[in-house]
């Protein structure tokens, strides 16, 4: 798969489909924060469509805010974000449906079993019961024989992998990754390589926070750090460079 | 459609969540039995006293576990970042809130009933020839409180001091709910007067209209970000 | 009040409006003290009515005007809206707060008690404390625009709940004993002067409340303006790399 300059322009597409010269998300003078230095100072960002992305930085530079903005989930002190050129909060019901998000956090019922989050959140997604896999997404990462049992008694490695099935569940042409490879064990952590590698197959776009730039730099086209509120680009990679 | 579907699967995860937990439950049953006999005792073994306070003991028994049991019922959603996750996802905030009252109103009704007949014998009050109606007075006013317990225990989640914050914000509204609940039960229990019932079934009949709309409408005001 | 830039200048026509308003108020309490006739009844304790009813009246219109900028928040989203809102809000919850001094101070000379569940003085206590909610709210989050919309659904479900509140308080006294009299002197055949001294009263009421008004608005603007150069100056408007296309 080539990719070539992106073009500048207005793009609002509905899947990972055709989408090389779509922007996928769009920063413009964007901050977050109140009261004393905003987190985020002022950033603008363009993400071509199908392009894996890693934001590198130290703790506390604003990458789980930027991706809690693109989640909707935060608002924009000031600037504009969009995705697919929905913006996140006037359209923020057109950008959840085009986006899932990997939380930092396991994010799901600790009373429920794996099972019922999963059928929990088809359902809330608006996935009729029989299109979802359930039992083929635990499998995929591996919760086959834990899928029975309660979250409560999960390890924390064990809810990212649930974590990781929830957002399997849609075809949601952008993903967010907060900090993917925590807590997970080698076997994990090359799950998710896997998981990001087919989702650059299929064209999606991916923005993942790592502290973990080594890894990141087997799976990202490009690495920006994200530090002082600011955003800089470290590295293009090349499909030579990865491995 | 969607929507609804929406609904009845948190109500169903509530639900559900109680079931394995039953943290409301005993909470609940627990907290209310307590405050019959705190009150029980405060009115001194004077039967009358018992006998015409038996319904305002109930509910204000009712009302404190109402707090709780709506408290508790956001707190779950908070652990883990469950709700912050669900709430980035296509849905209607509104679907969350009725969903969640759904669940807090069947728990909170069932044990209005199961209290009746318990402050009823605990006071010495017989609950008369019309006991039927205090079932849908139970009905109707666990209805008012839980769509304004709901809205703001899911209001003060996020914010700090929430637990000390639920009843201050929430009490001066309800009060009405509360006054019109004790009034409509106490006509039954003491003296079978079914007209003056029903214009304070009325009252939160009305009150259950207005809120139910209001809040389902200004909910989405209150999560999004 | 209208929605100018930042007006940091106290405009001359606020002193002229308050020049203008402080005569009125002499009259109000020279006929309210003096010139009005002593009750047949009550002699010179109707005197207290022309203030409590007055400014009881006024408190209502204030926090009726605090849910209904808060909505207009909702709608618009205009910074202005949530600082009348705000600003009407302190003036209900001063004015809910001055009807109970006024009501304790009538009831212990009539009924010889500080307090009676009179059904308007019930409801102007539940106010304020929905009053004060709403502004332990307002203190508790920091984020402007969530500040406002969660105010404002605050005000709106207190708003709601008046009107219930005054039936269920109502129709509780109705069936007690008549223990009270009625504390805005409804029942009572009202003489033509009284009525006139005190719709003059409500007038000058409703002025205090106004020029109140576009003071604190004026200074929730400047506040307003404030938070906002706070944040805009810790921000670099112009980034030095340009857009960074990944």
């Amino acid at each position: 798969m080539t990719r070539a300059a992106f073009a500048d322009g207005a793009a609002r597409g509905d899947g990972p489909a055709g989408a090389e010269h779509e922007v996928a998300i769009r920063l413009r003078g964007l901050v977050q924060g109140y009261g004393g230095a905003p987190v985020l100072a002022g950033l603008d960002l363009d993400v071509g469509a199908g392009r894996v992305v890693a934001l590198h930085g130290p703790n506390g530079a604003g990458k789980t805010t930027l991706l809690r903005l693109l989640g909707t989930r935060l608002r924009p002190a000031a600037g504009t974000a969009t995705v697919h050129g929905f913006d996140v909060v006037r359209e923020a019901h057109e950008v959840r449906a085009r986006v899932a998000s990997l939380p930092v956090f396991g994010g799901a019922y600790g009373a429920l079993s794996g099972r019922e989050n999963l059928r929990l959140a088809a359902a809330l997604r608006g996935l009729a019961p029989e299109v979802v896999d359930v039992a083929g997404l635990l499998d995929r990462v591996g919760l086959t024989r834990a899928g029975d049992h309660l979250v409560r008694a999960y390890s924390s490695g064990m809810r990212k992998r649930l974590a990781l099935a929830r957002l399997l569940l849609t075809d949601a042409p952008v993903w967010l990754l907060d900090e993917p490879y925590a807590a997970l064990d080698e076997d994990g952590q090359a799950l998710v390589d896997t998981l990001v590698a087919d989702a650059r197959r299929e064209g999606r776009t991916v923005l993942l926070a790592s502290h973990d730039l080594p890894r990141s730099r087997g799976t990202a086209d490009a690495i920006v750090e994200v530090a002082g509120g600011r955003l800089r680009v470290v590295a293009h990679l090349g499909e030579g460079a990865r491995s | 459609m969607n929507d609804l579907r929406a609904v009845l699967w948190i109500a169903r995860k509530d639900l559900l969540q109680e079931a394995r937990s039953k943290a409301v439950t005993v909470a609940t049953v627990f907290f209310s039995a307590v405050t019959l006999g705190v009150l029980a005792f405060a009115f001194g073994q004077n039967p009358d006293l018992m006998r015409t306070g038996a319904m305002g003991a109930l509910w204000v028994a009712l009302a404190f576990a109402g707090v709780i049991s709506a408290a508790q019922s956001w707190q779950a959603d908070l652990e883990d970042g469950a709700l912050e996750a669900l709430l980035g996802w296509p849905l209607p905030r509104a679907a969350v809130y009725v969903g969640k009252l759904l669940a807090n109103w069947l728990l909170m009704a069932a044990l209005g009933v199961l209290l009746l007949p318990i402050a009823g014998g605990l006071y010495g009050a017989d609950l008369g020839p019309s006991a039927g109606w205090l079932v849908g007075i139970v009905v109707a006013g666990t209805l008012g409180f839980a769509l304004i317990a709901v809205f703001y225990a899911g209001l003060t989640a996020n914010l700090r001091a929430r637990e000390s914050l639920l009843p201050v914000l929430m009490f001066p509204v309800v009060v009405p709910i509360l006054l019109a609940a004790v009034r409509a039960s106490g006509a039954i229990v003491g003296s079978d007067d079914l007209e003056l019932a029903a214009a304070w079934l009325r009252l939160l009949v009305g009150f259950d209209l207005v809120y139910a709309v209001v809040c389902t409408t200004l909910f989405r005001f209150v999560v999004e970000a | 009040m209208t929605d100018a830039t930042a007006p940091l200048r106290r405009p001359r026509w606020m002193t002229i409006y308050w020049v203008a308003v402080g005569p009125m108020f002499a009259i109000a309490a020279y006929l309210g003290l003096v010139a009005s006739p002593r009750d047949v009844n009550q002699g010179d304790l109707i005197r207290i009515m022309y203030a409590h009813v007055s400014v009881a009246w006024i408190g209502f219109v204030a926090v009726g005007l605090t849910a209904l900028f808060g909505a207009l928040y909702l709608w618009r989203g205009k910074r202005g809206d949530d600082v009348r809102s705000a600003a009407s809000a302190e003036m209900g919850l001063l004015f809910s707060a001055l009807t109970i001094v006024g009501g304790m101070t009538y009831s212990k000379p009539t009924l010889n008690t500080f307090w009676t569940w009179d059904a308007k003085l019930t409801l102007t206590a539940i106010m304020v404390a929905l009053m004060v909610g709403y502004f332990v709210v307002r203190g508790l989050i920091d984020d402007p625009v969530r500040r406002g919309r969660v105010s404002a659904v605050v005000a709106i479900v207190a708003a709601a709940s008046l009107p219930f509140n005054y039936l269920a308080a109502e129709w509780f006294r109705t069936l007690h004993p008549a223990k009270s009299v009625a504390l805005d002197g409804s029942g009572v055949t009202m003489d033509g002067t009284m009525l006139g001294v005190l719709l003059f009263t409500t007038v000058v009421a409703g002025l205090i409340y106004l020029g109140f008004m576009l003071e604190r608005v004026r200074l929730g603007r400047i506040e307003a303006e404030l938070e906002e150069a706070r944040t805009r100056g810790a921000v670099r408007t112009v980034a030095p790399e340009g857009v960074v296309r990944v």
